[in-house]
């Protein structure tokens, strides 16, 4: 069976008959997260700058190594994340009695990863726009002595008006990306656990929901 | 024996003839002593302070056309005027109108008052001549008096003090001199003036300059003649340090702090809120600021009263909060004045702001969690159908 990008995006219904087969196949969905990881690893990097340079007073030298921990984390969160969506979807669908397996679980959220990726690389081009204009503050030798001072300059990073804008415009894309990951993710758990459309919804948008609520409850208090 | 005898007689007729001539008052040598009168008197000083020694001299004039007239003795006393350089004891001769100088030294030991010590002159052929001249004993001094001076005095600046010199006796005084001194601590110039004469009632003014490098007081002494006696007067000029209430006085405000890259800029105005001009306006971080390019110090330059120039400096200062900028502008005798103010450096920048709650960004969510939700449940409506 052919099973095509845009079917992904725009007709999951479609694209999850075609592309899960009788044995679960996480080739491609590997691959897909591991697309995600190095987009995600490349916003690590910027980000990782950006603490870099906060430290780059008091501690001389330390910078590349603060970057490379970022795109490292960064990297393996991605893969992280996915495996706790699939293990979060996969406990919610037992409640309905879904009887599809774990892996399958993952293979869905692999590919219902795409828009996630997009949004990502959105989020990279904004950084590129905006982490520049960022002030950062220069921790010294002495302010890291003093946890107070640390979260004074965390927060004085976090309001600049750059930083602000960012992480506003970063929480908008990727909220909309992950509702359109979450479209796809119904589908694919609908059919991944044999559960009726409406108990897949419920799967899927509840922890979806609340994780966005959560995200919205930071941006309201950032 | 006659010629002997015409010999003798010769003899003792030019002998009595002789005698005759200068010893015998006659009428008309009283008539020639009455023409001899004293023609002027002076005091050398014109006016005597207690204890001060001079001269006088008294001008005797024989008024006779033409017979001339011996004085055989002259003195001048008085009991407040004590003579000093003995009298006239021999004979002297006055010619027909001429005029002779009879001069004695004098000492007054007389309190302040008009004094009239008494001149006689003893003629040969006739009665003495007595002369009562008046001279003042005046123990006023001269007047030594600051007429300008600065309001204030500050700290190695130049000013200038004018003194005024007044002499209200009624005599002249000479060589006059004006001797200012005030140790170490400060520079005079001149110290010392000669002003030479000051005639009776008049004044003079006298002008030096004071650059103080500490508080002192004046010693002002003008020393005079009076005659030939010395007399002085002093007078103290405190000098003392007070805010000069025309300086220049910039005041820095509109601070702002900004911190790139370690490197701290703050900018700033700087105003002239005094009456006087400041020159070579500059300003500059201290320590524990470490000055770093491009502006490790700020000349704004010359500026008048009420205005104003803008400053940037820029410094590298780590672990420190509070800073001290100097500002050091010279006056217009050139001294250097300096004055510091700490400006607090925050840790973090301050560019960040308050933006309080997003309410777009919010929004946007909530509305596309909406139509998320909203089609999902319709969707789910007709897929049940």
């Amino acid at each position: 069976m052919k099973t095509s990008l845009p079917d992904l995006l725009i007709n999951p219904n479609k694209f999850f008959q075609q592309a899960l087969g009788d044995k679960e196949q996480l080739k491609y969905p590997g691959l897909i997260i591991l697309l995600g990881a190095v987009v995600a690893a490349i916003s690590g990097y910027f980000m990782g700058s950006l603490t870099a340079g906060m430290m780059e007073s008091a501690m001389q030298g330390m910078g590349s190594f603060i970057v490379i921990i970022a795109v490292i984390a960064a990297f393996v969160m991605t893969f992280l994340v996915w495996i706790v969506w699939a293990g979060v979807f996969y406990l919610f669908s037992k409640v309905f009695k879904g009887t599809g397996s774990f892996n399958r679980c993952l293979e869905v959220v692999g590919y219902g990863y795409v828009p996630q990726i997009i949004g990502a690389l959105v989020t990279v081009i904004a950084a590129l726009e905006y982490l520049p204009r960022v002030a950062v503050p220069h921790l010294t030798s002495a302010v890291l002595e003093n946890p107070q001072m640390i979260q004074d300059a965390t927060t004085a990073l976090m309001h600049d008006p750059a930083m602000l804008e960012f992480t506003q415009i970063s929480a908008v894309i990727s909220i909309v990306f992950l509702l359109w990951s979450a479209n796809i993710w119904i589908f694919g758990i609908k059919q991944a656990r044999n559960i009726p459309m409406r108990d897949a919804a419920i799967c899927v948008g509840l922890p979806v929901i609340l994780l966005i609520l959560f995200q919205v409850y930071k941006l309201a208090g950032a | 024996m006659k010629i002997l005898t015409f010999l003798v007689l010769i003899t003792i007729t030019l002998l009595a003839g002789i005698g005759g001539t200068t010893a015998y008052v006659t009428p008309d040598s009283i008539v020639a002593a009455g023409n001899v009168y004293i023609s002027n008197v002076t005091y050398d000083p014109g006016a005597f302070f207690t204890g001060d020694t001079g001269t006088v001299t008294f001008a005797v004039t024989n008024g006779n056309a033409n017979q001339s007239i011996v004085a055989n003795h002259a003195t001048f006393g008085d009991k407040n005027f004590q003579l000093t350089s003995g009298t006239y004891d021999t004979s002297s001769n006055i010619g027909p109108l001429q005029t002779r100088p009879y001069v004695f030294s004098v000492a007054s030991d007389a309190n302040e008052g008009t004094y009239y010590p008494t001149f006689s002159l003893s003629f040969r052929d006739a009665d003495s001549l007595y002369y009562s001249g008046m001279v003042r004993v005046d123990n006023t001094p001269l007047v030594v008096s600051v007429l300008s001076k600065p309001d204030s005095f500050t700290q190695a600046k130049k000013d200038t003090i004018s003194v005024q010199v007044a002499n209200p006796r009624k005599n002249e005084v000479k060589n006059v001199i004006v001797d200012v001194s005030g140790g170490d601590g400060v520079d005079l110039l001149p110290s010392t003036q000669y002003i030479g004469r000051v005639a009776a009632g008049t004044s003079i003014l006298v002008n030096f300059s004071v650059t103080p490098n500490q508080e002192t007081t004046l010693h002002l002494t003008l020393n005079y003649d009076n005659g030939d006696n010395h007399h002085s007067t002093d007078l103290q000029i405190p000098v003392t340090f007070t805010p000069d209430k025309k300086k220049a006085n910039p005041v820095m405000s509109n601070i702002a702090v900004k911190t790139e890259s370690g490197v701290t800029h703050i900018t700033g105005d700087v105003t002239n809120a005094g009456l006087t001009v400041a020159n070579a306006v500059t300003v500059t971080a201290l320590a524990p600021a470490v000055p770093q390019d491009p502006y490790k110090s700020y000349v704004i330059g010359a500026l008048k009263p009420d205005d104003f120039g803008s400053f940037e400096v820029t410094f590298s200062a780590d672990n420190s909060t509070n800073i001290p900028i100097q500002l050091t502008f010279r006056d217009t005798d050139g001294n250097v004045i300096t004055s510091t103010q700490n400006v607090t450096v925050p840790l973090f920048s301050s560019s960040t702001q308050d933006t309080g709650f997003p309410v777009l960004p919010v929004v946007a969510v909530v509305l596309v969690v909406a139509i998320f939700v909203g089609g999902w449940l319709v969707y789910l409506k007709r897929y049940k159908q």
